[in-house]
């Protein structure tokens, strides 16, 4: 009984964040892009989030010209869909709004190439296709075992090789977006404009300022700074309560 | 020898005579700063190339000269030449000074004075004539006054200095030169130019006098504290009435000079409030009106954007600068041009300054240029006053997005090309929501778990397939297995028709065949009641046993066709039961 109640209650849940989303359409529709938000932050507030959540998000907030959330939500909705066209789109468009226009140095070599690979599925994708080829591999093995022909055995036995091979890229891609996953610390300046120093003290020199809807990695913290480093590979440091992470 | 003394004297003394005198004479050697000294060069030859001293590096100043006096006579037959150069000279300070050399050239010879050391002394009373002083004393009757309109003000505050010369109505001035421009260190100045001196009326010292303005100054000062205007002095020739009349009986003006300075002034700058002074504050100090005016805000691609910043109204335009409008990074923006529409009267400069940006847009979308915020200093209510101008909005209708900006080769044929361009995608309107806080699933126990059972499962499956081979291959046991499972089948069988005679018997008979079968590995094509026996004997069977089985068996034949109460089909059944079950000990 206590089940079914739970059961329940689990039910109505999703199906109450589910006519939030809608609710928050509908006003999107209407160009009520304040009370869309609302709606779509309560949905995040209850514990519960999709791509396409973070995405409507960041256009109500793209269309009310906030550029610091709606980059930070098309950052948090690529994180979950990392291939989406929509949302890689329209987060272009919210750079192109942002002030700041940082150049991409553009990464080289062989991380680079890795990375191109495993950056397309999120790394628990990656664990379920090893967990299904490993299930592959086992039918495969069966139809070595118990077939009798000679051709079909051997087809089954080169199958099984094959994807053994596949099973061991998909699992070493997994782990490797993770570590990438958990020491890519990214965030997005909220201030409007923000004076970065070259040490971690109210009273040095400033390095460059910044402006709101810039990305930066954070790379280490003291007290409330948190040295950063721009996608043009510049570094200093700036006070946390200016940007937002996104992890 | 009398008479040889005498020649050699003659002689001598005509060489004498011959010998060319160059010499410098003052008429004093000593004198009064306000008098006059006569400097004489006189030769006795005519000479060429006179070079007088530098009069003005000694301190001095020429008044007269240089006036030149020839004069040659004759006495008792003999020559005399004298050519003198005069100058008049009054000194420009005090103490000893010298006059240097002075040269020239005779006969190809260059001869030079030797230098004259004067002592300058203060000025000393001159006699005049009782009738030339004048009635009234200069002094009295000329003052030049710098009006400074305030003496605290804040930095950057306009002020004005006038600087006028009063004058009494007795008194007449013929002309004034400037000895020194007053300089305005720390200040932004800018002189008013008076185009022609009108002599006005008005009071001063509680008299009437004339006055002239002679120049107008505006200045902003450039720092707080005490600030110092350097003053102005003049040299003035007046024309002062003297105790003399003419003929008729008018007065006659006698001619004077007069030197006036107004003192130096020394302004207390204030700073300006450190309270509630924005971050943003450029300097500018005044009362002020700010606007951000675009020229289109709908544009279509390749077409620009004049963004003007303009600040209009009073105060210190040309000192401080205009704040910079802030874009995206999609509009590109160029550097201003500046342009200052400012007039300065002596209330301090007004008009307007503008900066004009021009923008291009480089991508499709719509952009917001952010509110703007210019701070200024008012001074009439002495606070710092924000106005911040509206965002405005830019609407970029098309133009590449970004991605696709390569360019056309020249040499292709134009083509029409039908480009998608990319747009701004609208809202998802379906989602799978899932919980924000979720465990990973990769290096999860589950992962582990999933991912090793196949591998787990490839043992098992080898085993299976060996028992089944084995299974497979013995033919003898799985006769028996079969009999076994019929006998069993059928014995159940039997079971269920137990309320039903034949279907019984049936099902029994079949169920003690099977049994044999399994056990005695005999088909049924060999079932005889002797050989049945014979085989359970020599197997060990119990002779009892043995026989009630075949009577069963017989029993089973019989009752088929014989009438039979249901008790008696129940007996036969557990009499069945008990000896498959007691046989099934007994043969090995």
């Amino acid at each position: 009984m206590k089940k079914i109640l739970y059961i329940f209650i689990l039910i109505s849940q999703i199906s109450w964040a589910q006519t939030a989303f809608e609710k928050g359409n509908q006003f999107y529709q209407k160009e009520n892009y304040q009370a869309a938000i609302t709606s779509y932050e309560g949905i995040l507030n209850s514990g519960k989030q999709s791509a396409d959540l973070y995405f409507n998000l960041g256009n109500s907030y793209y269309k009310l010209h906030k550029v610091g959330p709606a980059i930070y939500n098309f950052e948090k909705a690529l994180l979950l869909n990392p291939t989406d066209k929509d949302i890689l789109t329209n987060l272009d468009f919210a750079r192109k709004m942002a002030i700041d226009d940082i150049k991409v140095i553009p990464k080289v070599g062989f991380h680079k190439l890795i990375q191109d690979v495993t950056s397309n599925y999120h790394y628990d994708t990656w664990a379920w296709i090893t967990v299904v080829l490993a299930f592959l591999f086992l039918l495969f093995f069966m139809g070595y075992y118990f077939l009798k022909a000679t051709l079909l055995k051997r087809i089954f036995f080169i199958g099984m090789f094959a994807v053994f091979i596949g099973m061991s890229l998909s699992i070493g891609s997994g782990i490797y977006e993770k570590n990438r996953y958990d020491n890519e610390k990214p965030a997005i300046v909220f201030s409007e404009a923000i004076t970065v120093k070259s040490e971690p003290k109210t009273t040095s020199t400033d390095a460059f300022v910044l402006h709101e809807g810039t990305k930066v990695f954070v790379l280490e913290s003291i007290a409330n700074w948190k040295k950063i480093e721009l996608t043009d590979e510049t570094t200093g440091w700036i006070e946390s309560s200016a940007i937002k992470e996104l992890k | 020898m009398k008479r040889i003394i005498i020649i050699l004297f003659l002689i001598l003394s005509n060489s004498l005579l011959a010998q060319v005198q160059f010499e410098a004479k003052v008429s004093k050697n000593s004198l009064g700063l306000n008098e006059r000294v006569r400097i004489e060069f006189t030769m006795n030859a005519d000479g060429d190339n006179f070079i007088p001293p530098n009069f003005e590096a000694s301190g001095f100043r020429v008044v007269g000269g240089p006036s030149q006096s020839v004069s040659q006579s004759w006495i008792n037959g003999r020559s005399s030449f004298n050519k003198a150069y005069s100058y008049v000279l009054i000194p420009s300070q005090k103490g000893n000074l010298t006059i240097r050399q002075a040269s020239i050239e005779i006969n190809g010879q260059v001869y030079k004075t030797s230098p004259i050391k004067i002592n300058v002394t203060n000025a000393v009373e001159m006699p005049r004539d009782p009738n030339d002083t004048p009635a009234i004393n200069a002094d009295d009757n000329i003052y030049l006054v710098a009006d400074v309109s305030k003496a605290n003000p804040y930095v950057n505050e306009p002020i004005t200095v006038i600087y006028k010369i009063y004058f009494s109505y007795n008194i007449g001035i013929t002309n004034w030169r400037e000895l020194s421009k007053p300089k305005y260190n720390d200040f932004w100045s800018q002189n008013i130019d008076i185009k022609q001196l009108v002599a006005e009326e008005g009071m001063f010292k509680g008299e009437k006098y004339r006055f002239v303005v002679l120049r107008k100054t505006v200045l902003y000062p450039q720092k707080s504290g005490k600030l110092e205007i350097e003053p102005l002095s003049l040299d003035i020739d007046v024309q002062v009435p003297s105790n003399r009349r003419n003929i008729w009986g008018q007065v006659l003006m006698t001619e004077d000079s007069k030197r006036v300075s107004a003192g130096s002034k020394t302004i207390n700058v204030r700073a300006l409030p450190e309270a509630g002074k924005p971050d943003d504050f450029s300097g500018a100090v005044g009362k002020f009106d700010f606007k951000v005016t675009p020229s289109k805000t709908t544009l279509k691609n390749g077409e620009s954007l004049d963004l003007d910043v303009s600040i209009m109204g009073k105060g210190n335009l040309k000192l401080f600068n205009l704040p910079k409008p802030i874009v995206p990074s999609a509009l590109e923006m160029y550097d201003p041009i500046h342009d200052e529409n400012v007039s300065t009267p002596l209330s301090g400069m007004t008009g307007r300054i503008t900066d004009k940006y021009t923008i291009i847009p480089q991508y499709k979308g719509s952009y917001q240029i952010k509110p703007m915020r210019f701070t200024y200093f008012d001074l009439g209510s002495s606070s710092y006053k924000t106005i911040t101008s509206k965002e405005i909005l830019v609407n970029v209708l098309d133009g590449p997005n970004g991605a696709n900006s390569g360019k056309l080769n020249p040499n292709q044929p134009v083509k029409a090309k039908l480009e998608v361009s990319k747009t701004f995608a609208y809202n998802k309107q379906k989602t799978m929501l899932s919980a924000i806080e979720k465990d990973d699933f990769l290096g999860s126990n589950l992962f582990y778990t999933l991912l090793s059972l196949p591998f787990l499962a490839i043992p098992f499956f080898m085993i299976l397939k060996k028992r089944k081979e084995a299974v497979d291959g013995d033919v003898q046991g799985n006769k028996i297995k079969l009999s076994n499972k019929l006998a069993k089948k059928y014995l159940s069988e039997a079971k269920q028709h137990i309320g039903n005679k034949e279907p019984f018997y049936i099902a029994l008979e079949k169920a003690m065949h099977n049994f044999l079968k399994a056990k005695l590995h005999i088909e049924t094509s060999e079932m005889s009641k002797e050989k049945i026996t014979e085989i359970l004997l020599t197997r060990k069977g119990n002779l009892e046993t043995v026989t009630n089985f075949i009577a069963v068996t017989e029993n089973c034949e019989f009752a088929r066709y014989a009438p039979a109460s249901e008790a008696a089909i129940q007996q036969d059944y557990d009499k069945a039961v008990v000896i498959i079950s007691e046989l099934e000990k007994q043969i090995k």
